[in-house]
């Protein structure tokens, strides 16, 4: 009897919701990291329905894809840098076919071929960007910001925003040592915490979601942010400007990705190659304030966009910068005790 | 069993239905927590064999024990200012005619439906810096400068109190709808007074209502792991957070499930705890 | 005494109801973050329309949240009466089983749904949002009836049982309706705790059924959108028609 429910429950259910259209493209991505406009006019072009789910870290991301099989499948991913190779190494993914992707020979060159993904067998960059300080000069007084170590400095006891991601912040804890922000030596990493506990006193909230919101909120005068997120920002707030470090940014690259359990992977391509026209490119660039790796499209945008130093870096600012690498998992085990140690021993 | 279902098949079929669902949706989802807390962590595949108890001797870890006690410290503080502002609420709304009740009752609900993030949020513009309270309080002339109000302590409760009040006055609410007037007139007949009807017959006959709403309050504001970060700055970590990080950052699914199992089993040795002492104070359990 | 109980509610009401108030203004601010006035503006609700993949999400959201505390009530009230009046074997451990499901981390409880669902091979999408609906809203829901029963005159299913009603009888005619008002405050737990919920839902849909707050939950993370503030304000503007709606109508009925 209790079967018989349960059977007849389910299949209740299973027929509400059977839809194996193949002119779906289900698109896994970060919130509103892609404009609404570009969907519609993809949809337009080719008759492809874009589902367009949300996901608010490369953690739970990989969680779902891992977990999920082909009853649930994404045709598309947006992991950020060093989630792809991590990604490739454990199978997850679906290599690209190039021949069906037209428009990669006009991507930054000193974007593709990264170590993560060294032939981009298996992705193709869609946005990169940077984090380092944001500064509300309105708010403080004194010798200008420079470095990451400035912000140890008395004078911002508790005005000092972190984002809240582990690698991101003993990524500058380390640099502020002058190790490699990817460090897996045990010894290194727990300087690193020695040192980001005299900062605590210092910060004043940790934010991943929206690292402006502290800046806007008066909440903050200086900190971590990222380098979209500053220029979203002083549209609202003038005085909030953006450094690049003297130990150097974190740079980070987000790149499609077709995972292995995709069931349109014919629409996945279609999508690459409409985003990597340099129109498409340069609309989400503007729209998003992140930089385009499309060489093309930076040639469309407005003074306003590519000529700001925040959005596309000089080569001087990117001196001492570093992409963030996959530490393996027994690193990342030694990073997670610490971090954890930092946030509570308050 | 079969005597039993032609003798009440109104009864069997109850127990069959309750026991499917528990069984289907709760233990066994929950033997795959226990499985999943003695396994092994892999970095490839979340969890592997061998067997084994290492998930809990990483629990001895003063780290943790200090986040559980803060935690727990912050949804006690969170339920008694609940009780305290509900207790009074469910009593007057009791008192009220009945028409406007079911109205009051679906007003308390309605602000609800507006979902519990966007209303974090919400509390997040009146209490920030640049804030509405401190804008209010700076032109009244009650304050000179802003107070720091967001990213406290304060605001965790704060934020917890507002998303859970009403999880204290429904269960309240019921009781006191069903605390009779003749029994309180009764009370007053027999020349008792106010404080001593209060203590002797309200507080008694409203107490399983405390408790729903103590355990409806309690539970959730240890695990609410959204309000420390929007309204806390991620730092008045509760024990939600503390899981949530085990299993999406740093991967390691058996310590987030032992510690899940080890979070329910103290609480589920809190409530025994009060069982029995209120059955040694010889009060009848239900 | 009567007009400060009245005093009380109205002020707690109060208090319940200033960051709505904040929300329903603010979603009428011309200006894209939330801190400053940048003049009247009905720009979010146009482009909350424009948005179909909100539209959608929205339905999916009220049908799933609708469906799962009506079911949820369903069970949760016949599991309350057999805990309150069945003798049977193994009914602390269902008690148990109960606790627990209140007790587990929302996390938790996903991913050990999420494990189970994928086992059974079931397809992610509505019946494995409602299941998991369901079950995290079914504690409260006994857990508000029980509160009930607790406080009710044992002898009056006795004495229906005397006069011949059989059990099925007895619980429609003479337990139900003492319930009613528990039965009522759970179903409203439920379809709250149903909108509301984000830690689970994000693990048991699938891609072809969205809902509503796994959609707030991304945009408000990003910063608060206008947007989102238009979405709440809308939200309450249907339950307050939906409520006085039901108003109207009972008290037509009874007239």
């Amino acid at each position: 009897m209790k079967k018989l429910a349960l059977a007849g429950l389910l299949a209740l259910g299973l027929t509400g919701c059977s839809s194996d259209d193949p002119q779906v493209l289900n698109l896994y991505n970060w919130s509103e990291y892609m404009p609404q406009e570009v969907l519609t006019r993809f949809e337009e072009e080719t008759g492809v329905k874009v589902v367009y789910t949300t996901y608010d870290s490369n953690e739970a991301m990989y969680a779902r894809l891992k977990l999920l099989d082909e009853s649930a499948a994404y045709d598309l991913a947006v992991p950020s840098t060093y989630y792809v190779s991590k990604m490739r190494n454990e199978g997850l993914l679906l290599p690209i076919d190039h021949s069906k992707i037209s428009g990669f020979d006009q991507l930054d060159p000193e974007l593709t071929g990264l170590n993560i993904d060294p032939e981009n067998q298996y992705s193709v960059p869609y946005l990169w960007g940077t984090t380092g300080i944001g500064v509300d000069t309105a708010d403080i007084e004194g010798e200008p910001v420079t470095a990451w170590e400035d912000l140890w400095d008395e004078r911002f006891k508790g005005r000092v925003n972190l984002t809240n991601d582990m690698r991101e912040v003993f990524h500058m804890g380390l640099r502020v040592l002058g190790y490699s922000g990817n460090s897996t030596d045990p010894q290194q990493i727990e300087e690193a915490y020695e040192k980001l506990t005299e900062l605590m006193p210092s910060v004043r909230t940790f934010n991943s979601d929206a690292p402006r919101m502290p800046f806007l909120e008066g909440e903050a005068d200086v900190g971590m942010i990222w380098n979209g997120e500053a220029v979203m920002g002083k549209d609202s707030m003038e005085a909030l400007e953006y450094v690049y470090p003297k130990e150097g940014v974190i740079a980070w690259l987000d790149s499609f990705v077709i995972p292995k359990n995709a069931k349109n992977p014919e629409a996945a391509h279609q999508f690459i190659s409409f985003v990597l026209q340099p129109e498409i490119a340069a609309l989400i660039s503007e729209d998003i304030g992140y930089a385009t790796p499309v060489l093309s499209a930076r040639e469309l945008l407005g003074d306003e966009v590519a000529g700001d130093r925040a959005s596309y870096p000089k080569p001087e600012d990117m001196v001492n910068a570093e992409f963030q690498a996959d530490i393996g998992d027994e690193a990342l085990q030694v990073y997670a005790k610490y971090w954890e140690k930092l946030k509570s021993g308050l | 069993m079969m005597l039993s279902i032609k003798q009440q098949p109104f009864r069997a079929a109850v127990l069959v239905l309750v026991w499917g669902w528990l069984l289907f949706l709760v233990l066994a989802p929950n033997m795959l927590v226990v499985g999943a807390s003695v396994m092994t962590r892999d970095p490839s595949t979340f969890i592997s064999l061998p067997l084994n108890l290492d998930a809990y001797r990483q629990l001895f870890n003063p780290l943790y024990l200090e986040v559980f006690l803060h935690s727990l410290y912050m949804a006690a503080i969170t339920t008694l200012i609940c009780l305290l502002i509900g207790y009074p609420f469910a009593w007057a709304l009791s008192r009220v005619d009945k028409r406007r009740q079911m109205l009051l009752i679906f007003l308390l609900i309605v602000p609800f439906w507006t979902n519990s993030l966007v209303r974090t949020y919400a509390l997040k513009l009146i209490l920030a810096t640049n804030g509405l309270l401190n804008s209010a309080l700076i032109s009244l002339g009650v304050l000179d400068e802003p107070a720091q109000l967001l990213y406290t302590e304060g605001a965790v409760i704060v934020g917890l109190v507002y998303l859970l009040l009403p999880f204290m006055i429904l269960p309240l609410y019921s009781v006191f709808e069903d605390l009779r007037q003749d029994v309180l007139l009764a009370s007053h007949d027999l020349g008792a007074g106010r404080l001593a009807t209060f203590k002797n017959i309200i507080v008694p006959l409203t107490l399983p209502g405390v408790l729903a709403g103590v355990m409806l309050v309690l539970l959730p504001a240890m695990g609410l792991f959204f309000v420390p970060d929007i309204l806390g700055g991620s730092r008045n970590l509760l024990v939600g957070n503390v899981i949530k990080n085990q299993f999406l950052d740093a991967r390691n699914w058996p310590f987030g499930a032992a510690a899940s199992i080890v979070l329910t089993l103290t609480m589920a040795l809190l409530m025994f705890a009060h069982r029995l002492s209120k059955r040694r104070l010889g009060e009848e359990d239900a | 005494m009567r007009w400060l109980a009245r005093s009380y509610l109205a002020l707690v009401y109060l208090l319940l109801y200033v960051p709505i108030a904040v929300l329903i203004v603010f979603s009428f601010n011309d200006s894209r973050t939330g801190y400053n006035w940048g003049g009247f503006s009905l720009r979010w609700y146009e482009s909350l329309f424009n948005n179909h993949a909100m539209v959608q999400a929205m339905w999916n959201s009220l049908w799933l949240a609708l469906t799962a505390a009506t079911v949820s009530t369903c069970i949760g009230a016949l599991t309350a009466l057999a805990l309150h009046r069945y003798r049977f074997r193994g009914k602390k451990v269902l008690n148990g089983m109960l606790f627990v499901v209140m007790m587990s981390p929302e996390i938790v409880l996903a991913i050990s749904l999420l494990g189970l669902f994928l086992l059974l091979g079931l397809k992610l999408g509505y019946v494995s949002l409602l299941l998991a609906h369901v079950t995290f809203c079914l504690p409260f829901v006994v857990i508000t009836v029980m509160a009930r029963l607790s406080g009710f005159d044992e002898r009056l299913p006795e004495a229906a049982r005397d006069l011949g009603a059989s059990d099925f009888t007895m619980t429609r005619t003479v337990l139900i309706p003492v319930i009613m008002p528990a039965l009522m405050a759970g179903w409203l737990l439920g379809f709250t705790l149903s909108m509301d919920d984000v830690v689970v839902s994000t693990f048991v849909s699938g891609p072809s059924y969205e809902i509503l707050p796994l959609r707030i939950y991304s945009m408000v993370r990003v910063g608060l959108k206008p947007e989102v503030n238009a979405l709440g304000t809308l939200l309450l503007v249907f339950s307050l028609v939906m409520l006085m709606l039901s108003q109207w109508i009972l008290s037509r009925s009874k007239q």
